[in-house]
């Protein structure tokens, strides 16, 4: 499973990449790169089976609390 | 600063309002917190909408050629004003997300079981990634093909009921208790009709601005109305069942039955969420993008379409863990916390525009 999202995300990054360079687009490159590093460690972590805490339930939890809801 | 070229015509735009709010709405029926009185409950949420949907138009026609991000900027300075846009692409974002949670939960629970989740996902994130990447012209162009095409269906589905609608089911009227009944109002405004403050960041591409007013709420009131009726004809059908199950709709058009030829049209309404779902989605994605791309100053927002939305994706899928949460923030949580965004962040924006005497071409009078 994390050799096929090494792939994808590898794949992803071949798509865009030598374009940004090419057109020296430095501050987006960097942006990519950021986002496409997040987007890879977060599916490397779902892969393991490791539970990330589901946002909007922890959203609800606070705002029902805090309103009595 | 125009990283958008495309323009769309204000018909263009009220189809995509429309197809926006049809959405994921197409599926699971607003004001359900309210029993049979739903119906009732989604007419108020149209007319609290109304006022909303007022409040951020005006802020758009004041700023004309401005998306929600510039305008923060400009009313608020540059560190407060990319605070508040950094919250509203958030906010984008991760309703984008829900909705992608919305139409995988759908499909894996009543068509593909055996599909992974991830894969239902990314079918609809790809293409809606490669429908951004092209502009907003071509989702306009897109919604106009198939935003009257959910319409006609809708009304087909509704037409063929017709001999199961027992008007009984809907009495007696106000039956439940009115706090109950305006919460259910507040939550079927908060979704899907105020989610169109979206729409922010797309009435700078209109080409006409004059009658933008009009058409939103024109468009509002069109998916309103039709809203009302499909949610009536649901409880009219299905009764009490109806504020219980999770996709009335959907299950109801599985009720047709005519002379046994015309049957399994449940079909049409999972290709329904589809085409809207692929609507909403792209709205919300392109949105989020074009602001994170104003926010840090970008040459385009093309980069950044793909991860982006792969991240949309990823949050998809943990973002309620499971469908109890996923209940329970629809019906206690989203609506508290979505006014901040539909409702506090144009107000204050337009309240604090007016205070500050800002002209419509951005400079200060004062």
């Amino acid at each position: 499973m994390i050799f096929l999202l090494l792939v994808g995300f590898g794949i992803m990054a071949l798509i865009q990449v030598p374009a940004l360079v090419r057109k020296r687009w430095w501050k987006e490159l960097i942006c990519y790169s950021l986002l496409w590093l997040t987007g890879l460690a977060l599916s490397v972590i779902i892969s393991m089976g490791i539970i990330i805490p589901p946002i909007s339930a922890v959203l609800n939890k606070y705002i029902t609390s805090a309103l009595g809801l | 600063m125009f990283l958008e070229k495309g323009k769309i015509s204000n018909f263009q735009l009220g189809l995509l309002i429309i197809g926006f709010v049809f959405g994921s709405s197409v599926i699971i029926s607003p004001g359900q917190g309210a029993g049979h009185d739903a119906w009732i409950s989604v007419a108020l949420g149209l007319m609290e909408s109304l006022l909303i949907v007022w409040i951020f138009t005006t802020l758009a026609k004041q700023f004309k050629g401005m998306t929600i991000v510039e305008i923060n900027s400009l009313v608020y300075g540059k560190i407060l004003g990319t605070c508040i846009s950094l919250l509203f692409i958030w906010y984008l974002f991760h309703l984008g997300a829900m909705v992608l949670d919305n139409y995988a939960s759908f499909f894996k629970l009543e068509i593909y079981a055996n599909t992974p989740r991830i894969i239902i996902i990314l079918a609809l994130v790809l293409v809606c990634i490669s429908t951004v990447g092209r502009g907003i012209e071509v989702l306009a162009r897109c919604s106009a093909i198939l935003v009257p095409i959910t319409i006609l269906i809708a009304i087909a589905d509704s037409a063929l009921i017709i001999p199961q609608i027992d008007l009984k089911n809907l009495l007696p009227v106000l039956d439940v208790p009115i706090s109950q009944i305006l919460w259910a109002g507040h939550a079927a405004a908060s979704f899907p009709f105020a989610e169109s403050v979206a729409f922010l960041m797309v009435l700078a591409f209109v080409d006409i601005t004059e009658n933008v007013s009009a058409n939103f709420l024109k468009s509002l009131l069109i998916v309103g109305i039709i809203l009302i009726i499909v949610v009536a004809r649901n409880f009219a059908v299905m009764g009490p069942m109806a504020a219980i199950t999770n996709y009335p709709s959907y299950l109801l058009a599985q009720a047709i039955d005519i002379g046994e030829v015309l049957t399994r049209l449940e079909v049409l309404i999972a290709v329904n969420l589809i085409t809207m779902g692929f609507i909403k989605v792209s709205v919300l994605l392109y949105g989020t993008v074009l602001g994170l791309a104003q926010v840090l100053n970008l040459h385009s927002y093309r980069p950044i379409i793909l991860p982006i939305g792969i991240l949309m994706a990823i949050l998809a899928l943990t973002t309620f863990g499971n469908s109890v949460n996923m209940l329970n923030f629809a019906q206690k949580g989203y609506p508290v916390y979505a006014a901040f965004f539909q409702i506090g962040i144009p107000l204050i924006t337009l309240v604090v525009a007016k205070l500050r005497k800002l002209n419509p071409t951005g400079g200060s009078k004062a």
